[in-house]
Parts: C-alpha cells; sequence; structure tokens
C-alpha cells in the first residue's frame, strides 16, 4: 500500500502569518486572543477575538495573479496565504513558485511537480459578505422604513442612474463561492488533480486531509494541498455565534483568559480566525526528490453525532467512536498514542462530554494539549492549525502548551508547559463540528519501516 | 479488493414533481419546470424567472417533528427526497430507531449541499438602517445592537452547509462518515464520486448521498446576473434554456433536491434490497485555469472524463449515453462538446448526449444528484429524455443532442458530467447491474 507523508506546513493565524510564527506562539504560551480592531464590536457582549495580524495578499500571489486578489474575500486570502507557506516549506515549485522566481526553481533543492498529480482540498466555510459593500449598494433602493426595495433593487426608477444591483462588482457572486478557497490555490499553484471543498464546520481540514489522502493511497494523485480556511471575526459571524450563546461574556477585560478549553471555569469560546496549509505526499515520491518528511498519516476516521446542532453526547460516544476507528485503521493501540489534540471547542458542555469520552478510550489518558486557548474557534481552519502543530510537534520532538486551562476538567492530564525535547510518537487529533461531524487523524512519527 | 456499490433507492424534490415517476414523465414529455419566480418580487430583475419547486407541501409532520422545524427550505427538500429514496432501498422505517441489523456507524452520509439564504428582512433592514452618508460606512455600533435584536439563532445556523446533513443524520440515526462538499454546480456529482469511494473502501455499508440547493432568493439570483450567465428572455421563460443551440443565451436557475441511497453489493445482495444500478466509474479534476472561465480547450473536462472511463474499465464505445453538464451558456456547451470529442474520439459522433437543464432548470449544486437519477431511470426504461428548446444547430456544437424528443435506445453504461465555477469537473459511470 503507498504511504502518505506530510512535507510541508503553511499557516497564518492570530499567532503569525507563517507556520513557523505561529508554531513559536504556540510552545511559548503567548495569546493571540484580544480586542477587536477590525470593527466596532462593542455592542456585543463578547468583542474579544482572535484576529491575524495585517498583511497583504497581494505579497503572496504571482504577479499575474494580483488582479485577481479583489475578488477574494477575507477567507480566500488566508487560505491563499497559508497554501504559499505550504509549497515553498514543501520546496515545491508550482508555477506561483516559478514565476516569482523567474521561471527557473529557485535552487536545485526544489521539485517541480507534475500538475495533473497534484490534488487540492482545502475546507471553508459559510463565507460572509462584505457588508459596507452590499450596503452602500442597497441604499440605492431602500425604502422609507429602510426596507431594501425590490422594485428599485434590479431598476433605478431613474433611467439615468445605475440601479442598486448594478453597484455591486460583476463578480460579486464570487468572492463568496466556498470552493473559491480551493479554486484560487489551483489556478496560482496549477494543480488539476482531485479538487475538492468540504464545508463540514471545524471537522472540515481532517475530513479534506481524509478524502486527498485515499486519493493519494489510490494512485490518483502523488501530492495534494489540504487544510481548511475562515474568518468568524466578521459581524455576522460574531452575530451568529452571539445568538447561539457560544461566546464567553465575561472576559472583555482580560482577552487572554478569554477561551478556556478544559478547564473548569470555562464560558465559552471565541471567535477567530485562519488558514492551515498541508502539503501530503506519497512516500516514495518524497523520498526521491529529498524532501524533508514532518510526519505519517497513519490512520484517518470520520463519523457523526445524529445530534442536534450543539448538543453533546453525555458519555462522548462519537467522539470514542471516530478516536477508535482511526486508531484501528493506524493498527494502533491505546497506549501507543503519545500526544492527544482533542476538538476543543471550548463550551462547557461538549467539552465535558469529551472528557467522558477520553476517559473511556484510555485507561491511562496520555498527555492533552490545543492551541485553541491561544487562537479562539477559527471554524473550517481550526483542525487545520491543529494538524500544523501536530506535524510541527513530530517533527521537532517538542510538546506544546494549552493556554488557560488551569484547573483542567475531570482530571483530565492538560499540559500546561512546554517540553523540549519531548518523546512523541502519535498524536492522535479529533475534531467536532458543531453540526455534529467529526474527523480524526492519527499522525505518526516518521520511520522507514512501518 | 474495493467493493462493488450499487443504487438500492432514489429521491428527488424538482420543479418537475416531487416524486420521481411525476418529474421523470415530465422529462419524457419535455415539459418545462420553468416560470415567473414566486419566491420573492424580481420583476426589476435582469431576469424574471426560474425553475422554482411549485406547489411543495412539506411532509406535515417533518414541520411539527422537533428535530426538524425551522429549517431552511433545501433542507426540507432534502429530508423528504431521502426519505423516499430509504423507502424504495427497503430500508426499515426512520422511527425504528435501533434500525436493527443495521450498524448505525456503518451509514454515512455524503451531499453536496449548498448554503441557505439569508434572512432578507432583518439582513437588508439592519444594514440600510446603520448606514452613515456622512462616512459611507457602516455604523456598527448601531448595526450590533440592532443585528442582535432583529436576527434569529437557528435561521442564522441553519444556512450552514453542514446542517442538511445534520438533519439526516438525525432522521436516519445515521452515524457513519458525514461530509458536504461545495464545489458550487459540480458538488453533488463530486458526493455521489466520493461517498462511492467510501462505500469501496469500506469504511459505509450504507451511503446517503445526493445534494440540494434554492438559490431564487434576492442575492443569488443578483449573483448570477451580475455574473450574466443567467439566460434574460423574459417574454419566453419556458424556451428560455437551450443547451447547444446556436441562439443559447444562459442557464435558467432551478432549486430542489435529489438522494440516492448508494450500498455496497454484497451488503444488498443479503437483504434482498432492489438494485437499480451500479455506479462504476468516477473521475475528479481541477482546470487550475481561471475563476471566471473554463479552460477553452476543457482540459480538465477530458481529464475528469478520461479518469472516470479508466476507473471503470471502459472505453468510449461501451458508453450509451450522456447526460451533459450542458447549462445553455454559449461557454460550457461549446467547451463541453469539444471536450467530448477529445475524449471520445471517433466515438463522439455516435453518442447521445441530452441536457436535462433544458426542463429542469440549472439546480446549482443539486443538478449532478438529480442528473444522476435520470442516468439510473435512463438505464432502467431503456430511454432518452430529449434536449428541449433545441432548434438552431451550432457549429461548435455538432453532436447528437437528441433534440426535443425522448429516444428508445439501448442503454448500458451511462456518463453524467459537471462542471463548477472556478474549474471543478467531476464525471460519473453509471451501468446496469449484471452479477
Amino acid at each position: 500500500m503507498r504511504r502518505v507523508v506530510i512535507t510541508g506546513t503553511g499557516a497564518v493565524s492570530p499567532l503569525g502569518l507563517t507556520a513557523e510564527a505561529s508554531f513559536d506562539g504556540f510552545k511559548s504560551a503567548r495569546c493571540g486572543v484580544d480586542t477587536i480592531r477590525s470593527f466596532d464590536a462593542s455592542s456585543f457582549p463578547c468583542s474579544v477575538a482572535g484576529s491575524v495580524p495585517a498583511f497583504k495578499t497581494t505579497e503572496f500571489v504571482p504577479k499575474s495573479y494580483r488582479k485577481s486578489a479583489k475578488i477574494m474575500a477575507r477567507d480566500i486570502e488566508l487560505a491563499v496565504v497559508a497554501a504559499d507557506n505550504a509549497v515553498r516549506d514543501a520546496r515545491l515549485a508550482t508555477r506561483g513558485i516559478l514565476e516569482a522566481s523567474g521561471g527557473q526553481p529557485p535552487d536545485d533543492t526544489w521539485h517541480v511537480p507534475d500538475p495533473s498529480r497534484v490534488g487540492c482540498n482545502i475546507g471553508a466555510g459559510l463565507i460572509c459578505a462584505d457588508l459596507n459593500e452590499l450596503t452602500e449598494a442597497m441604499v440605492r433602493a431602500a425604502n422609507s422604513d429602510n426596507t431594501l426595495s425590490l422594485a428599485k433593487w434590479g431598476k433605478s426608477d431613474n433611467p439615468e442612474e445605475s440601479s442598486g444591483m448594478d453597484a455591486l462588482a460583476p463578480l460579486w457572486l464570487l468572492k463568496y463561492l466556498p470552493n473559491m478557497l480551493s479554486c484560487h490555490v489551483s489556478i496560482i499553484h496549477d494543480t488539476r488533480g482531485p479538487s475538492n471543498t468540504i464545508t463540514c464546520q471545524q471537522a472540515s481540514a481532517g475530513l479534506a486531509l481524509s478524502e486527498a489522502c485515499r486519493t493519494i493511497e489510490r494512485g490518483q494523485a502523488d501530492i495534494a494541498l489540504v487544510g481548511g480556511g475562515e474568518s468568524l471575526v466578521h459581524p455576522m459571524g460574531l452575530m451568529r455565534w452571539t445568538l447561539l450563546n457560544l461566546l464567553n461574556r465575561k472576559s472583555n477585560g482580560d482577552p487572554s483568559k478569554a477561551c478556556r478549553p478544559y478547564d473548569k471555569n470555562c464560558e465559552g469560546t471565541v471567535v477567530s480566525e485562519g488558514a492551515g496549509v498541508l502539503v501530503i505526499e506519497e512516500l516514495e515520491h518524497a523520498r526521491r526528490r529529498g524532501a524533508h518528511i514532518y510526519a505519517e498519516i497513519k490512520g484517518l476516521a470520520s463519523c457523526a453525532s445524529g445530534l442536534p446542532l450543539g448538543k453533546a453526547d453525555p458519555f462522548g460516544e462519537p467522539l470514542k467512536q471516530v478516536a477508535l476507528r482511526a486508531m484501528a485503521d493506524a493498527r494502533v493501540l491505546p497506549e501507543d498514542i503519545s500526544l492527544l489534540m482533542p476538538p476543543a471547542n471550548a463550551l462547557p458542555h461538549l467539552d465535558l462530554s469529551d472528557a467522558m469520552g477520553i476517559h473511556a478510550l484510555f485507561h491511562c489518558v496520555p498527555a492533552i494539549t490545543t492551541p485553541r486557548g491561544a487562537i479562539g474557534d477559527p471554524g473550517a481552519a481550526s483542525q487545520a492549525l491543529d494538524l500544523v502543530f501536530a506535524a510541527q510537534m513530530l517533527d521537532r520532538q517538542v510538546l506544546c502548551p494549552t493556554l488557560n486551562s488551569d484547573q483542567p476538567l475531570d482530571s483530565l492530564p492538560v499540559v500546561g508547559h512546554a517540553a523540549d525535547p519531548y518523546d512523541l510518537d502519535n498524536i492522535l487529533i479529533l475534531a467536532r463540528a458543531l453540526a455534529g461531524q467529526h474527523s480524526a487523524i492519527l499522525l505518526g512519527r516518521y520511520r522507514e519501516a512501518r | 479488493m474495493r467493493h462493488r456499490v450499487v443504487i438500492t433507492g432514489m429521491g428527488w424534490v424538482t420543479p418537475l414533481g416531487h416524486d420521481i415517476e411525476t418529474a421523470w414523465r415530465h422529462l419524457l414529455a419535455g415539459k418545462s419546470g420553468v416560470a415567473p419566480i414566486r419566491n420573492f418580487d424580481a420583476r426589476s430583475f435582469p431576469t424574471t424567472f426560474a425553475a422554482e419547486v411549485k406547489d411543495y407541501r412539506i411532509p406535515p409532520d417533518m414541520i411539527t417533528s422537533e428535530k426538524h422545524k425551522n429549517i431552511s427550505r433545501a433542507t426540507y427538500f432534502v429530508l423528504d427526497a431521502a426519505r423516499q429514496a430509504w423507502m424504495q432501498a427497503g430500508l426499515p422505517e426512520p422511527e425504528s430507531v435501533s434500525h436493527k441489523p443495521l450498524n448505525p456507524y456503518e451509514i454515512g452520509i455524503y451531499l453536496g449541499s449548498g448554503e441557505g439564504s439569508l434572512d432578507f428582512t432583518a439582513f437588508t433592514r439592519t444594514a440600510i438602517g446603520n448606514w452613515s452618508r456622512e462616512s459611507g460606512n457602516l455604523n456598527m455600533v448601531g448595526w450590533g445592537r440592532d443585528a442582535l435584536a432583529a436576527f434569529d439563532a437557528q435561521r442564522e445556523i441553519e444556512q450552514e452547509p453542514a446542517l442538511p446533513i445534520n438533519h439526516l443524520s438525525m432522521e436516519f440515526n445515521a452515524c457513519g462518515p458525514a461530509l458536504n462538499c461545495l464545489t458550487a454546480c459540480a458538488a453533488s456529482t463530486q458526493a455521489l464520486g466520493e461517498a462511492t469511494e467510501i462505500i469501496r473502501r469500506g469504511d459505509a455499508k450504507i451511503m446517503i448521498s445526493g445534494g440540494t440547493h434554492s438559490m431564487i432568493h434576492p442575492f443569488g439570483v443578483t449573483g448570477f446576473n451580475r455574473l450574466t450567465a443567467l439566460s434574460t428572455l423574459n417574454d419566453q421563460p419556458q424556451r428560455a434554456c437551450r443547451p447547444f443551440d446556436a441562439t443559447r443565451s444562459g442557464f435558467v436557475i432551478g432549486e430542489g433536491a435529489g438522494v440516492l441511497i448508494l450500498e455496497n453489493l454484497g451488503h444488498a445482495l443479503g437483504r434482498q434490497a432492489p438494485i437499480l444500478a451500479e455506479v462504476v466509474g468516477y473521475g475528479s479534476s481541477a482546470d487550475a485555469y481561471r475563476v471566471t472561465d473554463q479552460h477553452p480547450e476543457g482540459r480538465g473536462a477530458v481529464m475528469a472524463i478520461n479518469e472516470a472511463l479508466k476507473d471503470a474499465g471502459l472505453t468510449p464505445a461501451d458508453i450509451d449515453y450522456i447526460n451533459a453538464h450542458g447549462t445553455g451558456t454559449k461557454e460550457n456547451d461549446s467547451t463541453e462538446t469539444h471536450a467530448i470529442k477529445v475524449a471520445f474520439g471517433e466515438h463522439a459522433a455516435n453518442v447521445p448526449i441530452s441536457s436535462i437543464k433544458s426542463m429542469m432548470g440549472h439546480l446549482i449544486a443539486a443538478a449532478g444528484a438529480v442528473e444522476a437519477i435520470t442516468c439510473v431511470l435512463t438505464i432502467r426504461d431503456q430511454i432518452i429524455p430529449p434536449t428541449a428548446n433545441y432548434s438552431v444547430p451550432d457549429p461548435d456544437c455538432d453532436l447528437d443532442y437528441v433534440p426535443n424528443k425522448p429516444r428508445a435506445a439501448r442503454v448500458q453504461a451511462v456518463m453524467s458530467n459537471s462542471f463548477g465555477f472556478g474549474g471543478q469537473n467531476d464525471t460519473l459511470i453509471i451501468k446496469r447491474y449484471t452479477p
């Protein structure tokens, strides 16, 4: 059977604009959660979030593609930047990289891939429309009671004036199609193999990685760019999560303490944004080109809870099932797991359900860590960033700490301090979408013999 | 060893009918599901018509069910379609939740479902009411205050594209692999293909697969009108979608859902399920060309078609019918024709091709699912539905499009193509089941 390994990591997160910077933040227990500054959120009961530091998308795309940055919603920009980071880290001289380096690979350690053998599978969320852009168009067709007049929206009363609808850019819709994360990345890097967009909230990236990994195992591709990206730091995202009662309303004065996964004093999560992209590759292909191997993908599984949105199984059954299936797929026993990265939705009832499932799974629960306390919940990017961090930890044999789990729930062994070096063999990464989809990925330290 | 995958049940809710037989009869009769838009007042829009699901009655028990009340239009469509498929497959009543001898973790779901629609009143009112003409920006403090009072939590979350699969998993106690993909107009073909792979690999015995979507709402039609992708023949809506015709001028937006029960062959035989057809081939590719246009030579489409043939172990001569993506836009139909010629070579001229979008409209994310169902019915009844509204030949589209009248034919293996905005291409091959 064809084995699949991770040969590149890319990330943009509240902790930094690269996988390396983000990882350093995670390792040194920095917090990326702060007061929202991209818009005035003061009328919201929770006004803190994990925001990505300022960046310019045009600096991460080839010159010939800069115009296209205008039709990228923020979610797309984040994915494009993370993909650039991942492709460079894997030393893949894709179309975009070749153009930026004058047509030739930067040096002979770079590999020029066959475009038809490269896939792209990047998870996405429900992309929010730019409110200012849309409202500016809508006010041209407003009724006196502030509703939108559909009679005026499509055609203006005054033939001299363009209508409300016409004030929107012709390509307006394309900014908001979830598959545009994968599409822009596939165009920039010329990936013509199997391409997909999974939209399963927090489980998206693991499901995307699983699917792409299977296409490589079957022989339909040799390489794939996988992950997820989303920005929930948007008035619509914040409004939705506020109405669903998911957010911590008590920590506006102390943002870095707001998101407290698996902590007895957890009061809810915070929204976030980011993207994570990994380069996954067939082992022999990676070895032939001398690629750096971060980790091996050993086990994959997914399942659904069959429960209403946001509800948890009191015994953590779906979490237990998905974890067991991933371990069986990897032919690994619970005692072989050196680190667990659980869903960490940072919601008291979901975290408690996780604790029940974890205790049922392990006689002796392995070390647990999660970056959620440091970055919040970036939706479809969340498991992508977990996977990037897991790959980095395996590669460097370092254990990163969880922020704000000061009094761990149900005596879970949550890691409070970084450990360097630390023996890591297998990391089990679990995710739960609020809508009930679960994804489990088992990454192992790469060894020649399996 | 990979497991064989068969289709044991089907259901749909479409502009041409809310059950399999009604809509199939209408497709064979060349009937159009297109009419002036009723979902909202579209009279000022460049396009005033669409293929809506008409006179639809949500099953009353769903409206009162704790699990499914106040959900989106598209989610009701897909629940209904899935119930039809589940029943046809002879699976136990969803209420008998333990459904012995089925293991819930062996029943998965893979849909290509679209997002729900915005809460139009709440959205427009809070935005317009807080617009500051002086600054040319929204007053965010006012917007936040008003929005938290105006929007409804459930209505908002039901717009997430992961929600239809969540409702299906509750309805059928399906706890196996659960995924939704949203690759624009290719989504549900891709969902069916990937669901097939999940069963082939042994990760599920049954997959509930297909898609659902409704973009017939003010901002959906706005988006496609701004792209100038829709036909604007407002005075003859039923003639507006003309795939492969020289006078074609855009697609007609539709809505609806289609669901198929895909099943491990051994499992289906073991429970003596009706076997309607077999999924034998799946191919997927990306154009990697432009966000707005297909590759002019249909590079990605050719690759998807070739991959599907290879996967099925078939050659072009084995394909008896192609259910085309056939949107009725200038670009798609000539590119698709070109791609079929490249992939099929000399056989391109012999294979009948038709587009049901000429009657059904374009169901966007759900299009591939209703087209796959059509392929199965074509095999069942040995008759090919026509491409309606075809009258003026286009030199760029010079293949056999089964114009205007259905055609009796020997149909063993069929191909269904779907191509999405952004360059995603997916092809499925479905075959008559032989032991």
